[in-house]
């Protein structure tokens, strides 16, 4: 029965290839930027190369101070030293990195300036964050220990700096800022949509300039505190937050009274949310209204469009329905003989909407508009699309399935 | 007329109302989208107000280092003027031209109050930046003196504080006076909207501000950068040095506000035309049924052109509703002041998408119309 379906409505499509066009063009445009986005969102929050422990890792960026008449805020990462004492000495979790947020510097070859940028890390960095060392190894706490000056560079940043060649560049000297280090390990870069672990340089934090001398309770340095497991989560967070929570308050820092002071510790996506709206609730709810309908209009346009497009074409079946009546077909069959034949164009549009999806990710990833980009369709993002795709189908399928399958015998037969 | 096409409408309105919510839900996508490209297109036309070729931004980090940060970032300063290929220097807070940090207070007089963008310069910022003086002239370190802080305004920030009066030598803000004023001064790029803003003496005792600008001779290049690097980190040990060219920089921030909007463009276009061609296909789907009414009528003596126009008159009738229903929508952004935007940016982006909804409109009924015109009443009478 469901081949027959299937023959009934291939043959349709062939029958006017205008309005197959407008159908499969309605259905693989709406796939395509829903599957480009979701696969855009995924690079951005989900867990990949270096951050590959991200689903078991919570980021602590920064600090917001606040006088008691709650009129003037203060806010941005903290000192090493601060971390070192409340973040580093946490026992439920497996790890806690502190480094320090994007910096960026500039190096000179010949007549040649590279613009670099340079992040301060500690030992633990290396084993919190999953980098692919192309050469040599990371610094431990011995370097650190002895305050060596050597670095890990990237590939890329290698290219820029030595040339094209394949040679090895470990024990080979860089200047930066006219302090020479030696380059100690090579690893693949990471791309500049992580800001956590995206830089070209990585010096270890007892490298001149990091200021992890600093005293006060604010300087340049974040922490990633990484859980045992995904469940432990919220037992780091609450040990976090005990510490914090020993902080005296009220407290003065650099001159500004302050009487409320918080440090959260949270999953990268709601961090990075948290940074985007920065607390203020009408803008959030503006900002969320927006994106809700510019979904819902890319979503909703196309599904009229079908709607009304299959609605017009109903009497163009109205003979074939009316002999399926009259040979006794119930009005269920009929509708599920149109459900499926929307499912089926449907799909027939996903595929097609994977293909563009795929050309365009290609398209993006080697633009070079974001360095080591790295979009992917995972199988996560093609199964919520083949989700939406179903979705999509019955949304244009059902109203004029319902409608055409109502229509009265005599009437079909008319025409 | 009207009403006739009022009633054929209202007789089908089951089959019209979907086709009502596609045109209001395209008006809606149009009007966000050119709203969005009336806002860019007007900040882009007025003038910069300063010039960012040749001209770079050293920013210095001080570090560790304590002692006499002030006077260390003056040497710096004097030495690179003393450079054959440094045509001017200037030492700024850190909110140079173009980068990422801003700084806004509010500044009153005669009990108005505007928010502006605050730059604490020095003396040769408009040489180094090339900023035309409208009225008065540019801060001395010499004019100082006093309790009061030399200010030069911009444009926008004088209608806002004094609106017609003249501003040079008034007090605003309790401790500021003005010396001067210039015309725009966009700091984010060309497509910022112009906001007012605020220039002060620097205090060339304060540790901070430690941002030198520098305009160099036009095909200065990278080896000068470097011995120039080179020169500042052996003068101050210890210090960070970090040279910006703002012409990367500009590329950096104008990429920032072109890209969402190409790619709304390209999103929004495509959905455009998926619903050009849903309503080409809906308008033709109906002319076929209405086959025998378009025969009635030419054996009744109608001409091709009256049926054409009839049918062109009847999407008209059917878009100009969906455009009332869209307007109750889209005119609440002016009236709410959402975002902040002038009201005559939306009033233009609404007219925009008016014109544009029924040029698509009539695009896509022009073609079944004509097919309709062509009907021939003894065929089309024949098959009733």
């Amino acid at each position: 029965m469901l081949t027959n379906y299937i023959k009934i409505a291939w043959k349709v499509l062939l029958r006017h290839p205008f309005y197959t066009f407008i159908t499969l063009f309605g259905i693989s445009l709406t796939l395509t930027v829903l599957m480009v986005l979701t696969s855009f969102l995924d690079h951005l929050f989900g867990s990949h190369y270096p951050e590959t422990k991200r689903d078991r890792s919570l980021y602590v960026m920064q600090m917001m101070q606040m006088d008691s008449g709650r009129t003037s805020r203060n806010s941005g990462p903290m000192s090493f030293r601060f971390l070192t004492e409340y973040a580093k000495s946490l026992k439920t979790a497996e790890r806690v990195t502190i480094c320090t947020f994007v910096n960026s510097s500039n190096a000179y070859v010949g007549s040649q300036k590279i613009k670099l940028n340079t992040k301060f890390t500690d030992a633990d960095f290396w084993e919190v964050t999953d980098f692919e060392f192309l050469e040599g190894k990371p610094y431990n706490e011995q370097n650190i220990a002895n305050s060596d000056q050597v670095v890990v560079i990237t590939d890329d940043f290698k290219k820029h700096y030595f040339g094209n060649g394949t040679e090895s560049v470990i024990g080979k000297d860089v200047e930066i800022e006219n302090i020479h280090y030696r380059v100690i390990g090579v690893v693949k870069g990471s791309p500049v949509t992580r800001p956590f672990t995206y830089s070209d340089v990585f010096y270890p934090y007892t490298a001149p300039k990091s200021n992890y001398q600093r005293a006060g309770m604010r300087g340049g340095y974040v922490a990633i505190l990484l859980a045992k497991k995904q469940s432990d989560l919220k037992t780091v967070q609450d040990e976090f937050q005990s510490h914090i929570a020993r902080i005296p308050l009220p407290g003065v820092q650099e001159g500004f009274k302050y009487a409320i002071l918080e440090v959260k510790s949270e999953p990268y996506l709601e961090n990075f949310i948290g940074t985007l709206m920065d607390g203020n609730k009408g803008i959030k709810t503006v900002f969320f209204g927006i994106i809700a309908f510019i979904m819902l209009m890319l979503m909703g346009l196309p599904a009229i469009n079908l709607v009304n497009v299959n609605v017009s074409r109903i009497m163009e079946r109205a003979s074939e329905i009316g002999i399926r009546k009259a040979f006794g077909a119930p009005v269920r069959t009929l509708m599920w003989q149109f459900i499926i034949e929307n499912i089926f164009i449907t799909f027939l549009g996903g595929g097609i909407a994977l293909v563009l999806t795929l050309i365009i990710i290609q398209l993006i990833n080697n633009s070079g508009m974001i360095a080591y980009a790295d979009l992917t369709i995972n199988v996560n993002v093609f199964l919520i699309s083949l989700l939406v795709c179903l979705v999509f189908g019955l949304l244009s399928g059902v109203l004029p399935a319902l409608r055409m399958s109502k229509l009265k015998i005599a009437e079909a037969l008319k025409s | 007329m009207i009403r006739h096409l009022f009633k054929l409408i209202w007789n089908k309105k089951r089959a019209h109302s979907l086709l009502l919510v596609e045109i209001w839900a395209s008006f809606l996508v149009l009007f966000g989208l050119s709203s969005l490209i009336v806002y860019n297109v007007r900040n882009y036309r007025e003038p910069l107000g300063f010039e960012y070729q040749n001209a770079w931004a050293i920013s210095l980090n001080s570090n560790q280092d304590t002692v006499e940060v002030a006077e260390k970032i003056e040497r710096v300063l004097q030495q690179l003027r003393d450079q054959p290929e440094v045509e001017a220097a200037s030492r700024m807070s850190s909110n140079f031209p173009f980068s990422q940090s801003s700084m806004n207070n509010g500044v009153e007089y005669n009990k108005k109050n505007v928010l502006a963008d605050f730059f604490s310069t020095d003396e040769h910022f408009a040489k180094t930046m090339v900023i035309p003086v409208l009225e008065g002239r540019w801060y001395r370190s010499a004019d100082s003196v006093g309790k009061y802080t030399p200010v030069v305004i911009n444009r926008k920030l004088k209608e806002g504080l004094f609106g017609d009066e003249k501003p040079l030598g008034k007090v605003i803000g309790e401790r500021f006076k003005v010396i001067g004023v210039v015309n725009t001064f966009k700091s984010k790029g060309e497509f910022m909207a112009d906001k007012p803003a605020l220039f002060e003496l620097l205090d060339v005792k304060t540790r901070w501000n430690d941002l030198l600008m520098v305009r160099v001779k036009p095909g200065t290049d990278a080896v000068f950068e470097a011995k120039m690097v080179k020169a500042i980190t052996t003068m101050v040990t210890g210090w960070s040095v970090e040279v910006d060219h703002l012409t990367d920089s500009r590329k950096t921030t104008h990429n920032m506000t072109l890209v969402p909007v190409i790619i709304f463009l390209i999103v929004s276009g495509f959905l455009l035309i998926n619903v050009a061609l849903g309503l080409f296909g809906v308008l033709n789907l109906s002319i076929a049924k209405r086959r025998g009414e378009i025969g009635l009528r030419r054996a009744l003596g109608a001409t091709g052109t009256g049926i054409s126009e009839q049918f062109i008159s009847e999407i008209w009738v059917l878009a100009t509703f969906a455009l009332l229903i869209g307007l109750l929508f889209a005119v609440q952004f002016p009236l709410m002041n959402v975002f902040d935007i002038q009201a005559g940016i939306y009033l233009t982006a609404i007219a925009i998408s008016i014109v544009v909804i029924y040029g698509i409109v009539t695009l896509c009924a022009l073609f079944p119309s004509r097919l309709a015109a062509r009907i021939q009443p003894a065929v089309a009478l024949h098959e009733e």
